[in-house]
């Protein structure tokens, strides 16, 4: 048994997870050493390491199995890297102006942002049971630290608590679920249980296994009925932190979600794509009501989660590749977007602090025509109003749908987006035509680039990125036929 | 000795140990440090799941499964535990009803 | 009944016991006194599957390492107990009978598991009887799973950072002992000789 560190340069596929874990201790190192505060430099150099790395991802064209099959890098595992790789980076530089006001000015924010990151990446490339747990802990456990990173705030440490005592339970559900499948099978790795599962059929362990692995994933991706915590803890965590949970972690938690039924759970489609409709569609319903009493666009926005989420499920469960590449697509504009719309919440900024009530961005357009324009592009877009991008995201997955003969679930998707576009078009009414009562102060430099680039995204996604990115989605989900 | 004790004892220690670990977290919806404990519980009820398919089975892939959730459990607790303690500095308090700064 | 059979029932009975104590009993400190008597049977129950080495990983990591700390933790934080108790009858009966029914799903599953021998067969890594059970899991840790063990290591590294981020205060005026410069403190910068005339005082 030879172990593969021994050999650098079978590591190839692995390079871009190599150089952002080492990146990230060397960063955590000079954080400690440093006498004086360093926080914003090592900011500055964790950005620079995301793009750094985003970059190997693209450019390190090796694909294949590596240590001993526990990891996979495959067209499906690259693109879903750079999509992760990007968000967290963006959310990385929303955070640099609010940093102190959150207490995020410590160097352990950025380093434990590069952790987490690592371990998404580790998610998304896991083809092993064990190595897909490992990542995903990793991840959230960076993730509970830092939802409870702002240790003086009361709101803060609860949504830490909250997002805690959830996140374990999923981690226990999702483990119970891997032990049956591993029972059943006699195997971790996903290809080989796809073997096991095609050659001696199907059980009820393996249902079992199946149902409760999908619980505690759909927990990951805040879907219905697992997404009581998602409102709590993205009101409570400090916006940069929510920004960054809305992005990031999620797409890589769906990018999981396919591998596992995809590769893995093949034989027995017909099982899990029952649940994936269920959930679908409980999440779209759900989202588009619940969303409409809601005052804080924290609390907003994380009902608008819940229900892309939805809408990217209806796209998997058409358990086809066009259903793949519709998630992929959906998954890349729902991060521009989500991202775009937190660069807006963040700069609105008062003399006495951030705001996050609706009711006071009333007549924002007139004292920021910038924010609120490209704050209305992107409830438009959310809508799914053509041409923008979300129009295009929602249509991919419905068509997969519609191929998949899913007609009604493509009604209910149609009808709940329809719903929800009643408090997308509140926030609207709000900033254009209601008498504005606060003044609200300039918004800092990367934030307005951030707004400018993800509102132009949007705005000419059918001219501009449309075709390359439903090209590179294809490819993707190729992959994995 | 291993082949005298079915692999559906071991199953169904684990099954219940795992019902009272859910068990626990939904009932004490209050007190935070018993909640932690019944994670704990879980995760005891997936390592047994996981050395009783490891004899099973004959093989050590179990075993290593399960010395990867050991490790990271005790993780998990240490920062379970840290939050619990953080938040129980701002409150003065670990119950979780006493949430309603936000709505639950 | 065998003696490894009379065994199993032993430690299985008195670890779900003590799991129900855990839930259940009124006060924490009790609770982390029945979660280390679980963690004890769980061991025992491992050594009769034959996993020796995770057996005493058991003991010396949770009863030794988490349990200690849960106990620290509850002793620091000054909790009313009594207050906490407040609505756990409340929901006792609907939560009883949802947990009697997952329970039940739960155990029908677990008995009726049937390894097929097929799967048996084409086990991934045999469990080899020749050598002992630690060292058959070190041949594997470092080599085919040497990925996972190196993750497992970085969540390591994140636990002791988020404990140490969210709560360590440093405090300011703290006295602090510096060995260093105590031991290479010289005679000169600590006694100084006086003279004192008689009859004046200093």
């Amino acid at each position: 048994m030879i172990s593969d560190v021994t050999d650098f340069a079978s590591l190839a596929p692995a390079y871009p997870e190599l150089a952002l874990a080492i990146g990230a201790i060397v960063l955590l190192m000079i954080g400690v050493f440093t006498k004086s505060n360093s926080a914003n430099m090592i900011m500055g150099v964790a950005i620079g390491l995301l793009a750094a790395v985003t970059v190997l991802v693209i450019i390190q064209t090796e694909s294949g199995l590596v240590f001993n099959g526990g990891f996979i890098q495959d067209e499906f595992a690259r693109y879903m890297k750079v999509v992760v790789l990007v968000g967290s980076a963006l959310t990385l530089v929303l955070s640099v102006s609010s940093a102190a006001e959150h207490a995020l000015n410590k160097f352990e924010y950025p380093v434990l942002i590069l952790l987490a990151t690592l371990g998404m990446m580790m998610m998304i490339s896991a083809n092993d049971l064990i190595s897909l747990y490992v990542g995903l802990e990793l991840q959230a456990l960076a993730l509970y630290v830092v939802a409870a990173m702002k240790r003086d705030s009361g709101r803060a440490t609860e949504a830490g608590l909250k997002y805690f005592v959830l996140g374990a339970l999923s981690s226990g559900m999702f483990l119970y679920g891997a032990s049956l499948v591993y029972g059943f099978t006699g195997q971790t790795q996903l290809d080989e249980i796809t073997r096991m599962i095609s050659l001696g059929g199907s059980g009820i362990g393996l249902t079992f296994g199946l149902v409760f692995i999908l619980a505690g994933l759909a927990f990951k991706i805040s879907a219905v009925p697992f997404h009581m915590w998602t409102p709590d803890v993205y009101e409570g965590a400090p916006t940069p932190v929510t920004a960054f949970f809305a992005a990031a972690p999620k797409v890589a938690a769906m990018a999981l979600f396919v591998r596992v039924v995809y590769s893995s759970f093949e034989p027995i489609a017909r099982d899990w794509q029952q649940i994936v409709i269920f959930i679908s569609i409980a999440s779209m319903v759900l989202a588009a009501f619940a969303g409409i009493g809601q005052s804080n666009i924290k609390r907003l926005i994380a009902y608008s989660s819940i229900g892309n989420v939805g809408f990217a499920l209806v796209g998997l469960s058409a358990a086809s590749e066009v259903g793949v590449q519709g998630v992929a697509v959906y998954m890349a504009i729902y991060m521009v977007m989500t991202v775009g719309l937190f660069a807006c919440v963040l700069s609105l900024k008062t003399d006495n602090g951030y705001v996050e009530a609706i009711a006071d961005l009333a007549g924002l357009s007139r004292g920021r025509p910038f924010v609120a324009g490209i704050m209305a592009i992107l409830l438009f877009s959310m809508i799914g109003l053509p041409p923008l991008a979300g129009f295009f995201a929602k249509w991919h997955v419905f068509i997969a749908a519609i191929e998949a003969q899913l007609y009604v679930l493509a009604v209910i998707g149609v009808v709940a987006s329809a719903i929800s576009a009643f408090y997308y078009l509140k926030i609207i009414r709000t900033m254009y035509f209601d008498e504005p009562i606060l003044q609200f102060s300039a918004a800092p430099g990367e934030l307005r680039l951030v707004m400018g680039v993800t509102g132009f995204l949007v705005l000419s996604y059918y001219v501009t990125v449309g075709a390359p990115l439903a090209d590179m989605a294809s490819v993707a989900a190729k992959s994995l036929f | 000795m291993e082949a005298q004790i079915g692999l559906g004892n071991f199953l169904t220690v684990g099954a219940i140990l795992f019902t009272i670990g859910v068990f626990g977290i939904f009932l004490n919806r209050k007190n935070v440090i018993v909640i932690l404990m019944s994670i704990e519980l879980l995760l005891l009820a997936v390592n047994i799941n996981f050395v009783g398919f490891s004899m099973a089975l004959d093989d050590l892939a179990g075993q290593v499964f399960a010395l990867l959730v050991l490790t990271v459990a005790a993780a998990e607790a240490a920062i379970g535990l840290a939050i619990l303690v953080v938040y129980y500095r701002n409150r003065g308090s670990i119950a979780v009803d006493d949430i309603n700064m936000m709505k639950g | 009944m065998t003696l490894p059979l009379f065994f199993f029932y032993l430690f299985s009975a008195t670890c779900i016991g003590a799991a129900v104590m855990v839930i259940s009993s009124r006060n924490p400190v009790h609770s982390v006194l029945f979660l280390i008597l679980a963690f004890v049977n769980a061991a025992g129950i491992f050594l009769l599957a034959g996993a020796e080495f995770l057996a005493m990983i058991l003991i010396v990591v949770y009863v030794g390492a988490v349990a200690v700390l849960f106990l620290f933790v509850v002793m620091m934080l000054d909790v009313d107990f009594a207050e906490l108790r407040k609505g756990f009858l409340q929901h006792l009966p609907i939560g009883m009978l949802i947990g009697l029914i997952f329970l039940i799903e739960l155990v029908l599953v677990a008995v009726g598991f049937v390894v097929s021998p097929q799967v048996a067969a084409e086990s991934v890594l045999p469990i080899n009887d020749t050598i002992s059970n630690t060292r058959a899991l070190g041949q594997v840790l470092y080599t085919r799973y040497v990925y996972l063990f190196q993750a497992a290591g970085l969540v390591l590294l994140v636990a002791m950072i988020g404990a140490i981020v969210l709560t360590l205060r440093h405090r300011k005026n703290i006295k602090r002992q510096d060995i260093g410069r105590q031991v290479g403190r010289k005679r000169s910068e600590a006694v100084k000789t006086v003279k004192v005339e008689s009859g004046k005082g200093l």
